[in-house]
């Protein structure tokens, strides 16, 4: 990759390690992570800050697994229409996906990436790890 | 029979196990096709042939019922057949920590106070979590696995369990239609019977008459299922069976979560958001807490080596889908490690000793490392720390100890961390498995390495207490007995004697089928090596050595040759019994031991826990046997057992469907074949299997 002249003087971030996430099961196979902050992460970030951040995905996710109304008319539309009707229509599930996908870019935008950390959304892992990726400062000298 | 392949009939060699491009087999597709024509063909017949009569005599309001209730069986059978069951993709390389040959072969959580298993799956690389099954068929792990069924030739799973369950309902209010209606139709034209018409509607009635009983009896099967919240994967290994199931919330709650719950999200072929996010430097970083600057000053920085040592190799040669999340053997009390030193002077005090390693142990490539089994090997040590500090150990031990246990913390808090560049170990998972060093004291670790996961509570499994016990107990016969336990747990993908290890599972030839001979020849195999001293190797059945080693330290000869293995709920009673004996400062370790070896043949006279064990087997035995049939609605024969198909061969829940009801009859002359399908497990494999031969035992 051809890079400036002048980016040779900046510091570029690799990664140095992963930490995961990994599911709490405590109560069963509802998707909740959990909220345990890990000690690679103390140096990092503010402790309640990471707690906050998974304890709302939990709660996101609570609310895509939640057996609601909308799920059940969910469920007899489609069974009525035999499924076509999962072509047009978004399931109440994926609808949340996509507010966790977008709250967690946010996070990332705003508390994570400045503090050189990432947050991979767990959806890529099968819903199994929240994998936060730690940057460290590398500078390239030239 | 080990090594064989996934698939029907017709399954090939197994294809690499990370990467599948799996063979076209088209056998695979017989069932479906046959399923596809049947249903589609009588249906139009019936259509055809009866229905305009029957519109006219009555009213059309019958063909358009027939007509939804058809549509609605045959989107069901399409949405089961073609939808993502709930694979989970395969884990990134960075999650896998760099060291696995130590990580153990399992981890242990708690759900709802029940103590389960999660197991390492080689293939996919993560720990499959709970209800989580890895088909070989399909080659892929399947969340909240249910059965492989051949009729869609697909898994059943999570985001599709509904639409089959479904299916089989339409279907056999689909068949009760078309039966009923077809003979009306005969009885009132019961003068004319020679037309093409009744002829047809005969035949059609015929088949549909042929398919009820087993489509119904499965659907009766299902409909139980659901009531109990369990998966057929479950219920066929008997996970719960006298136990508690932490997966059920009450009838209710079972049956609308499976009908009305909203469609879980695939996690293959997901469209990746691009996540051009830019992690530029300079950081912000947090700031440290009086705490925090503490523990920087006593943190040498050791924490990155926190991963040091579990080993992980498997000699499971098979992802048995009965061992995932059996109940593991009932935890043992926390005073086990009261004297327990911290993880910090641990740390310390493994950089000031190095382990040291006896050349037997010397790392082979071929298996990554001896120093794997040593590590187990230090498990037990661990185990006994807690127990009997004044013990007599080797310092080997100790020292070995000490890393092994420094693991521990790491897996506590339920986070693994892969270090970037600092060779950074695995953390978490079992205690005891230290560095490859210490010598045979500690032997081999039993599966009480394996599922020690701490996330939360977590409770060594038996071995480790069998370890606990032995802690005293001479060295080179622990190792040998110990030994003899992995290829056990290889053949057996037991809880029990796992001295499992992540690395040896990751060698696997594909995902999970591991053939016997690939296992280990005694000359390749480090965890035969300590047993090879003692014993000549004797291939392919690398156990025999082991076990018969295991004897003769003990006296005793070696015994037979393993024959399929006791169910997860069994292996878990003989791990009381033999806690509770070996409990005793028994040295008979191997007594009881070769008692669960033979568990399937008849054990020798001299084990006290062995008449137990066959009692339990036989216990285990009947109560599999009856589980199935009970549940099966209708009378008959073999086709009548609730039809589930068995993951395909090489698949260690297909031998051991067959096996945990065989384990019964194996202690009487070995029966027919026939007669070990019908019991337990096997009567699974009855009625989905019927296109593919019966395994053989």
């Amino acid at each position: 990759m051809a890079t400036h002249s002048l980016q040779d003087m900046r510091q570029q971030a690799s990664v140095a390690a992963k930490v995961f996430i990994q599911r709490d099961y405590t109560n069963g196979t509802v998707c909740h992570f959990q909220t345990k902050f890990p000690s690679e992460l103390e140096s990092r970030i503010n402790k309640q800050q990471f707690e906050e951040t998974v304890r709302t995905l939990n709660n996101l996710y609570a609310e895509a697994e939640k057996l609601g109304s909308q799920s059940y008319i969910e469920g007899c539309l489609a069974c009525l229409t035999a499924y076509i009707i999962f072509l047009c229509m978004e399931t109440h599930y994926e609808k949340v996906l996509k507010k966790i996908a977008k709250y967690i870019q946010e996070q990332n935008e705003k508390i994570y990436a400045p503090q050189g950390l990432l947050l991979t959304d767990p959806i890529e892992r099968g819903l199994r790890v929240i994998e936060v990726t730690i940057f460290e400062e590398r500078s390239l000298t030239r | 029979m080990p090594g064989f392949s996934s698939g029907g009939v017709g399954g090939g060699v197994g294809v690499p196990a990370s990467a599948p491009p799996r063979p076209f087999r088209p056998s695979r597709y017989v069932p479906v096709s046959a399923a596809t024509t049947f249903l589609v063909g009588s249906t139009s017949l019936f259509f055809c042939f009866t229905c305009p009569w029957l519109s006219e005599y009555f009213s059309c309001v019958i063909p358009i019922y027939v007509a939804v209730i058809f549509l609605f069986t045959l989107a069901n059978f399409s949405m089961a057949t073609f939808m993502d069951p709930g694979v989970f993709p395969r884990a990134e390389e960075d999650e896998d920590k760099e060291d696995d040959f130590r990580a153990p072969l399992y981890k242990t959580v708690e759900i709802k106070g029940i103590q389960v298993r999660m197991k390492w799956c080689a293939t996919c690389r993560f720990y499959r979590p709970p209800r989580c099954s890895h088909c070989s068929v399909c080659d892929n792990c399947v969340e909240d696995f249910d059965h492989h069924c051949p009729w869609v030739n697909n898994c059943i799973g999570r985001r599709n369990y509904r639409h089959f369950f479904l299916f089989l309902l339409s279907l056999t209010t689909h068949i009760m239609n078309v039966f009923g209606f077809g003979l009306v139709y005969v009885l009132h034209h019961r003068q004319q019977l020679d037309t093409p018409h009744a002829v047809v509607t005969m035949v059609v009635m015929c088949v549909a008459g042929l398919f009820f009983f087993p489509v119904a009896g499965l659907t009766g099967f299902h409909m139980v299922l659901v009531a109990r919240g369990r998966t057929t994967n479950e219920q066929v290994t008997g996970k719960f069976r006298g136990g508690v199931n932490p997966f059920t919330n009450g009838c209710t709650r079972n049956i609308s979560h499976v009908l009305c719950s909203s469609q879980a999200p695939r996690y293959v072929g997901r469209s990746r958001s691009p996540q051009a996010l830019d992690v530029q430097p300079p950081f912000l970083r947090p700031p440290l807490t009086e705490a925090q600057l503490e523990a920087k000053v006593l943190d040498n920085g050791i924490q990155n080596d926190r991963h040091s040592t579990r080993s992980k190799s498997s000699l499971d040669p098979t992802e048995s889908q009965s061992a995932d999340a059996e109940p593991p053997p009932p935890p043992k009390p926390e005073l086990r490690y009261p004297g327990l030193p911290r993880a910090d002077t641990e740390e310390s005090s493994l950089l000031t000793e190095g382990p040291t390693t006896p050349s037997m142990y010397k790392y082979r490539p071929a298996f990554s490392s001896p120093g794997r089994n040593h590590t187990a090997l230090t498990h037990p040590s661990k185990m006994i720390r807690g127990d009997s500090l004044d013990s007599p150990s080797p310092s080997i031990l100790q020292s070995s100890r000490q890393p092994s246990y420094r693991s521990e913390p790491s897996s506590l808090d339920g986070t693994t961390v892969v270090g970037g560049g600092v060779g950074a170990r695995r953390g978490g998972g079992d205690r005891g498995e230290g560095p490859g060093g210490p010598g045979g004291a500690a032997g081999v670790i039993p599966g009480g390495m394996s599922g020690y996961s701490l996330a939360g509570r977590s409770h060594t499994s038996y071995p480790s207490s069998l370890v606990l016990s032995t802690g005293g107990s001479h060295s080179s016969s622990l190792r040998s007995a110990l030994a003899a336990n992995n290829p056990l747990s290889t053949l057996q993908s037991e809880g029990t004697t796992d001295t499992s290890y992540k690395s040896l599972a990751n060698q696997t030839p594909r995902n999970g089928s591991l053939s016997y001979d690939s296992l280990l020849t005694p000359s390749e195999s480090p965890e035969f090596e300590s047993a090879a001293h003692e014993l000549s190797p004797q291939k392919p059945r690398a156990v025999f050595p082991s076990a018969g080693a295991a004897g003769q330290r003990e006296g005793v000869s070696p015994g037979s040759p393993l024959q399929g293995y006791t169910s997860p709920f069994l292996s878990a009673q003989i791990a009381q019994q033999r806690e509770g004996q070996l409990l005793q400062g028994s040295a008979t370790f191997s007594s009881p031991h070769r008692a669960y070896l033979r568990a399937v043949s008849p054990p020798p006279p001299s084990a006290s826990g062995a008449p137990e064990i066959q009692h339990l087997l036989q216990a285990n035995h009947n109560s599999s046997s009856r589980g199935p049939r009970n549940l099966s609605s209708s009378p008959g024969g073999r086709s009548l057992e609730p039809p589930v198909s068995p993951p395909p061969r090489g698949l260690s829940l297909g031998k051991s469907q067959y096996h945990v009801g065989e384990a019964g009859p194996q202690h009487r002359p070995p029966r027919a074949s026939g007669g070990g399908l019908v019991v337990g497990g096997g009567g699974a494999g009855g009625g989905q299997q019927a296109a593919h031969p019966p395994l053989p035992p």
